[in-house]
């Protein structure tokens, strides 16, 4: 009986899950056709008025979507592979270093936030310096450090272009994360706190044990912050110094080729775009698995 | 102020300015003398200095320039998604739907979209960075004013409409002074994205007055101290540029538990 009933609430919730998946879906279709429609409305009317302001609209500057759509699909020169291929090549290569940043960022930026959060002196010696930063075009100082340390030589060794640009990544990733550690971690509810006193438990135990745990829905709205700020980082860092093979370089590439082929450019900021997306939704999938008790912070 | 409120103040201050003169000591004679960092890594702090002060004039003219982009760019963006929230909130189910795909859009690395800003409003117009300044700055505050507007207390709106306050009534006088907090907190994430979508929207070409466009040529002509300086001088800006958006937050919002917060 039991068992007849827990299949019938299943297939009830996979029923629930299937109708919700196919609204969501919808309102996708929905939003895409309405985007659609407001480019193509907008490069209509602009063409067909002669309106100039704020810029004069034309195949150069407001491609057809379906025609970036198609150019996604042509050989990216004669006889070569399909633009898309290349595109995504560069787009692994990009993603490459954005993970590399990330991954170095977030990791230096958790043990700077749990070790300022722990140390007093640490906090009031460091804090404003992590506040400031946050104040001042960080991503600015790309062209310095991608060149400055391709111009490094340790015992022979000068690092990869790519792991240039996977440290201005990590650099970006870097601050959201020690704030919001650090925030995380004194968001520990107080009374738990007293319990733990109460239990006569050591500070490594108070931190592990119930910090770092209440610090979990603030660590993963930073390494949503985050992720894209790697994508960012991996792209401007590659364009001031034209590292080629990926993304930033094909749209440096591309940019220089705008009047002949302006949907070249426009597929390779979507498929940017959807780099940056797709960053963004593996940290929301792995907050939603990780974080299961706040619901608040979903978003 | 008492004796012992100021010692407690500058014990509260002296790690900050212990790390900062440390900082300085590394960074002039510590990196270059004994971690042999080379001057194209980070050149020495007297060096960086004695040029930002040498060609202060132009960097700052060139500061100026590009501030006044990303300024109008901060005010284009920011008033856009204000507007568009207030739009959105009025309408929920519209509202409800945009939301994911404007915190989506945030995901976009909106700034790579420079070289066509560029291309619609030409190289060396203004408009291109504040335009690309304008779009950085736009989903934070829709995202942020959309959520403040939203998260006002229902029973604050029941008691509204107890009074029969019309929808303008309840915009007014509750979900937008509630929405405040939010506001500023992400304006002041806008200000940081606005001298960046300035800056580095020069990284892609741009006028020669521009700050970016300098930072950039300096670079490649392996000038690194006047690189620095004019980092140094965008920084200026950012932090004014920032220190004027939370002052006004303190003007606005001081009642807020979240800005008092800040000024202990």
């Amino acid at each position: 009986m039991s068992t007849i009933a827990a299949t019938i609430a299943g297939r009830a919730k996979a029923a629930a899950a299937t109708r919700s998946a196919l609204s969501r879906g919808g309102v996708l279709a929905l939003v895409l056709a309405a985007l659609w429609g407001l480019w193509e409305g907008y490069r209509w009317l602009w063409i067909a008025t002669g309106w100039g302001w704020p810029f004069a609209v034309d195949d150069i500057t407001m491609p057809h979507l379906h025609a970036i759509v198609a150019q996604l699909f042509e050989p990216s020169r004669t006889g070569g592979p399909l633009l898309i291929s290349v595109l995504f090549h560069s787009a692994v290569f990009t993603a490459k270093e954005a993970v590399v940043g990330f991954a170095v960022g977030a990791s230096v930026g958790f043990l700077l936030g749990v070790a300022i959060s722990q140390f007093r002196v640490l906090q009031r010696g460091l804090m404003p310096y992590v506040v400031a930063s946050q104040t001042i075009p960080i991503l600015a100082i790309a062209p310095m450090v991608v060149v400055g340390l391709g111009n490094m030589q340790v015992a022979g060794w000068t690092p990869a272009p790519w792991l240039r640009v996977a440290v201005i990544a990590a650099y970006l990733t870097f601050f959201p994360v020690t704030v919001n550690t650090i925030r995380g971690l004194q968001s520990a509810d107080p009374r738990a706190l007293e319990l733990m006193h109460s239990y006569a438990a050591g500070r490594w135990a108070v931190l592990w044990k119930l910090r770092v745990p209440s610090a979990m829905p603030y660590l993963f709205s930073a390494f949503k912050v985050s992720a894209t700020a790697s994508v960012v980082g991996a792209i401007i860092g590659e364009a001031p110094s034209s590292i080629p093979d990926g993304l930033g370089g094909a749209i440096i590439n591309f940019n220089q080729y705008y009047a002949l082929a302006p949907e070249s450019l426009w597929a390779t900021n979507l498929v940017a775009a959807a780099l940056g997306i797709t960053f963004f939704l593996v940290a929301l999938g792995v907050e939603r698995v990780a974080v299961r008790r706040a619901p608040e912070h979903l978003a | 102020m008492t004796a012992t409120a100021l010692s407690r103040r500058a014990q509260d201050w002296l790690p900050a300015a212990l790390v900062f003169a440390f900082g300085l000591v590394a960074w002039q004679w510590l990196l270059p003398d004994v971690v042999h960092v080379q001057r194209f890594l980070l050149p020495r702090f007297s060096a960086v200095m004695s040029t930002f002060w040498i060609e202060r004039s132009s960097l700052f003219a060139a500061g100026w320039f590009t501030f006044k982009e990303a300024l109008g760019g901060f005010v284009l963006g920011c008033s856009t998604a204000f507007i568009g929230a207030l739009v959105l909130a009025r309408w929920k189910p519209l509202g409800r739907a945009v939301l994911p795909y404007a915190i989506a859009a945030n995901a976009i690395p909106i700034i790579a979209f420079a070289p066509i800003t560029n291309a619609w409003f030409g190289l060396l117009s203004p408009w291109s960075k504040i335009v690309i300044s304008a779009v950085l700055c736009f989903f934070p505050v829709l995202v942020n004013t959309l959520r403040g507007l939203t998260s006002v207390r229902p029973e604050s709106l029941e008691l509204m409409r107890s009074y029969a306050a019309s929808e303008a009534q309840i915009f007014r006088r509750v979900r937008i002074p509630t929405s405040l907090p939010f506001v500023f907190t992400a304006l002041k994430v806008a200000c940081v994205l606005s001298m960046i979508g300035a800056v580095v929207g020069d990284y892609f070409g741009g006028s020669t007055t521009a700050l970016g466009v300098q930072i950039q040529s300096s670079v490649a002509l392996s000038r690194y101290e006047t690189a620095w300086a004019a980092i140094l001088v965008a920084s200026i800006l950012g932090i004014a540029l920032y220190g004027s958006v939370a002052l006004a937050e303190r003007l606005v919002v001081g009642w807020h538990p979240s800005t008092r917060e800040h000024r202990e």
